[in-house]
């Protein structure tokens, strides 16, 4: 895959895709939309998604992984354990040994986001957004939008995955 | 931002011109009338954001620099030696690119002008329309305004408020306050942090509106009271910074604590162009 407007294209091959966006979810920037937006307006859909997946990706209740198996375990440097009810996602740690320099505090988030994909259920169509496993600062995701009716919501999640991890990696 | 600068902006697009558009604020690349990268003092580069945290290693980034630099190809160099995907590559590129169009196109970032024929020596990665550059520049405006309308916030340095109970942070946050020590500039923090300045502008503007940061009212604004503790920071940044810090801050430093009176934030205002050129002399002076 070459690049963001391949990877949408491809998204939009999906039964039932009205439009899909590749969105910045700290800045609420689309870097690419192809079809339809709700409205019309791509803009005012890329600046809502990214404020919900913001919350889904920054909430405790849902990043947070208590009970799990912390993926870099011992990994985690002194001090970077998350004092209860902040908003650290106990997996959000840095790998150790970064090359960053000495503070810890300056190297990259996660590579897999706490939060994978977001669903909404609308009367009339599924939202897909989707999180690229990448260590972007700016954290970003694939936004699909459904019609209900004509969509495969199984299938749908899994070619989002494929399409995400495709655009990063190839 | 003026009037003049969108509509000099367009023109250049439909003659599909090629060049730089230069103010004090940041520059504007376009190649056949579209825009294909931008760079500002007040925000990291290219190399920083995709450098941050050894996501391209640096010596991989000088290789490509040495070897594509000069023909003004490096985007490419990095994709033919796949060093990481077009994808990838083109998320970083369009990131940074709004990053510094931001600053580039600020209201308040002095007269414009256009040197023809100019290239960025990053070379072409996904050309945008100039309209898609301007559009997106307002809306982080008003994006901005309404988190906490005070857009001094966007060039000042931030000062923590170590007081009472204040709400929980995100980790993003809380990398920002471990860094605002009254001195850093926002631009400053976001190029330590590897992140976009804007992002550090947005996680700025929210720890302001929660009560973690100053929001250090000027003296001049509006009938509220100074915030004593904002004035104290500025003027103790003049002397115990460090060192790259100090002499960038000399060289500018009599405006510093002295800054022009702007008016009230709630118009929406412009950041503080003196400190927009500290924050670029501090850069140059690390390099």
């Amino acid at each position: 895959m070459s690049g963001i407007d391949e990877c949408l294209l491809e998204a939009m091959r999906l039964p039932g895709a009205r439009g899909a966006a590749l969105v910045e979810w700290v800045s609420g920037l689309a870097l690419g939309v192809v079809g339809e937006a709700p409205g019309g307006d791509h803009e005012a859909m890329a600046a809502e998604a990214a404020e919900f997946a913001r919350n889904a990706a920054e909430l405790p209740v849902f990043s947070r992984t208590e009970g799990a198996m912390d993926r870099t375990g011992a990994d985690e440097p002194e001090g970077r354990g998350a004092p209860s009810g902040t908003g650290e996602a106990n997996g959000a740690v840095d790998p150790a040994g970064s090359p960053a320099g000495t503070d810890h505090r300056i190297a990259p988030a996660d590579k897999e986001p706490p939060v994978e994909d977001v669903i909404v259920v609308a009367r009339t169509g599924y939202h897909l957004l989707r999180f690229l496993e990448a260590p972007y600062e700016g954290g970003v995701f694939l936004h699909l939008w459904l019609d209900r009716a004509q969509a495969n919501l199984a299938l749908s999640l899994m070619r989002m995955r494929d399409l995400s991890e495709r655009l990063v990696l190839e | 931002m003026t009037a003049q600068v969108p509509s000099m902006l367009v023109r250049l697009a439909e003659r599909r011109a090629t060049g730089a558009l230069l103010r004090d604020t940041g520059v504007l690349y376009l190649a056949d009338g579209a825009v294909v990268h931008a760079e500002s003092p007040a925000a990291p580069g290219i190399d920083v954001l995709l450098t941050a945290g050894g996501r391209l290693r640096p010596e991989l980034w000088r290789e490509a620099v040495d070897e594509a630099g000069a023909a003004c190809r490096i985007a490419g160099y990095l994709l033919d030696h796949r060093r990481m995907s077009g994808g990838e590559l083109e998320i970083r590129h369009l990131s940074a690119l709004y990053d510094a169009a931001y600053f580039a196109l600020a209201p308040d970032g002095g007269p414009s002008r256009f040197r023809h024929g100019a290239v960025h020596w990053f070379g072409r990665v996904r050309p945008v329309g100039v309209a898609d550059v301007v559009r997106e520049t307002r809306r982080r405006r008003r994006y901005l305004d309404d988190l906490w309308p005070h857009s001094h916030l966007d060039a000042a340095p931030p000062v923590r408020v170590r007081a009472a109970p204040l709400p929980p942070v995100t980790r993003r946050q809380q990398d920002v306050l471990d860094l605002a020590d009254g001195r850093r500039t926002p631009g400053q923090i976001a190029t330590r942090l590897g992140r976009p300045a804007f992002h550090t502008l947005v996680d700025i503007r929210r720890l302001a509106a929660a009560g973690h940061l100053e929001t250090g009212v000027r003296t001049s604004d509006r009938s509220t009271a100074t915030a004593p503790g904002t004035r104290t920071a500025t003027a103790a940044s003049a002397g115990s910074g460090p060192a790259a810090t100090t002499s960038a801050t000399a060289r500018t430093a009599p405006g510093a604590s002295l800054a022009p009176v702007l008016p009230p934030d709630l118009t929406g205002g412009a950041p503080d162009v003196a400190v927009l050129l500290r924050v670029r002399d501090a850069l140059e002076a690390r390099l």
